[in-house]
């Protein structure tokens, strides 16, 4: 069967990668294109079961990922105390950088760039927009724990709360780069912690504002 | 020009219905308690629209439906922000009990066989959906090209669809 030319466009489509008007037309095109519907739909479902539950079905995946941490940890445990004076180099640099250069940026707000849809499946809703420095979804109700991360290419930081809002501490704004993209994502848990319910990942960018 | 006897209205509705219910539930939120109504509303209005002659044909009925779609999201959103001000709005985790068991046991057995996967589609799933890193990312990772990283998705895919139909 000839492939349909918009086919490639489904998983950017379903993560919200796509500009507002390619969007647009990648949705008035399968209003009208059976097919490539039927394909949106069988991978909607199954980012949904991975997104859900994909903590349990690549458990050993994240338990092989987690080892090679540890061995790199254990390399560096062992090559102490070399390591521990580089440490100390290091973080007077960081400390001249923060106090001397960093200043300029923190002084400004933070302000979030948020995608209009970012929902997907049976994820929670998040709503924050450009509110600086604060992260809002909405709340499933009584005693259910959140976690929230915050990804560059990699996990950056994760807290739990109970509450629907979140702010960010200092030593991780400065660590983010305006200009660059991040994205976060809330995680809800039940008392007994279930996962629950999972957003997607929205990317936001840092934007100086002048 | 169709008249719109010519249209027959219960083949578009069940044709569309599922393909609004996409795109309403993917932009509003499945766990949102009103996208079952925003459904029949559009569903409605659609049908409202033909039967008036208010819909000449002069796009294709998807088309239409889209445009209807479209414009009763915006609105839902436009709404909903202003709320959303004033209160924080209350949700229920539980919206439609009937479709969430029947979509429970698939999701359940989809984890399955996901889980049973060999490792070389296990690991290109994890990284491409569970992970949300990018073709580019992926292929990097595993040392393989992009091109590649489709057709293993794809793949991987295609197993998923034979296992569940067994």
């Amino acid at each position: 069967m000839k492939k349909c030319r918009y086919e490639d466009l489904i998983d950017d489509y379903l993560f919200n990668r796509l500009s507002k008007g390619k969007k647009e037309e990648f949705e008035e095109h399968f209003f009208n294109c059976p097919r490539c519907f039927e394909q949106i739909k069988e991978k909607n479902e199954l980012i949904s079961v991975i997104k859900d539950k994909g903590d349990s079905i690549f458990k050993d995946m994240r338990i092989e990922e987690e080892s090679k941490n540890r061995t790199r940890d254990k390399i560096f445990g062992f090559l102490s105390p070399k390591p521990l004076i580089s440490a100390t180099l290091t973080a007077a640099l960081v400390l001249i950088i923060i106090f001397g250069i960093i200043p300029n940026i923190t002084n400004e707000t933070p302000e979030f760039m948020m995608s209009d849809d970012a929902i997907r499946g049976s994820s929670i809703t998040l709503i924050s927009e450009a509110i600086p420095s604060e992260f809002r979804w909405e709340d499933l109700g009584n005693d259910i724990e959140y976690k929230v991360f915050i990804y560059n290419d990699e996990l950056l930081w994760e807290k739990s709360t109970q509450n629907n809002t979140i702010s960010l501490p200092e030593e991780i704004k400065t660590k983010m780069i305006p200009g660059k993209s991040y994205s976060w994502q809330v995680k809800a848990f039940s008392p007994e912690g279930t996962l629950i319910s999972s957003s997607s990942k929205v990317q936001f960018t840092w934007r100086k504002n002048n | 020009m169709k008249n719109h006897n010519s249209y027959d209205l219960k083949k578009i509705t069940s044709k569309y219905r599922p393909i609004v219910t996409f795109k309403v539930k993917k932009s509003i939120g499945s766990h949102t308690p009103e996208w079952e109504d925003i459904v029949n509303e559009i569903m409605l209005n659609t049908i409202e629209k033909i039967k008036s002659g208010e819909f000449k044909g002069e796009s294709s009925v998807g088309t239409f439906i889209y445009t209807i779609t479209r414009r009763r999201i915006v609105d839902y959103i436009r709404r909903k922000k202003r709320r959303a001000h004033k209160y924080i709005p209350e949700s229920d985790p539980f919206p439609d009990p009937h479709e969430q068991i029947e979509n429970k046991e698939r999701a359940e057995m989809l984890a399955k066989k996901l889980e049973e996967l060999k490792p070389k589609y296990k690991t290109i799933l994890y990284l491409y959906y569970y992970k949300d890193l990018s073709r580019r990312e992926v292929a990097q990772r595993l040392g393989i090209s992009p091109r590649k990283v489709s057709e293993r998705v794809h793949y991987a895919q295609k197993l998923l669809r034979n296992l569940i139909k067994k």
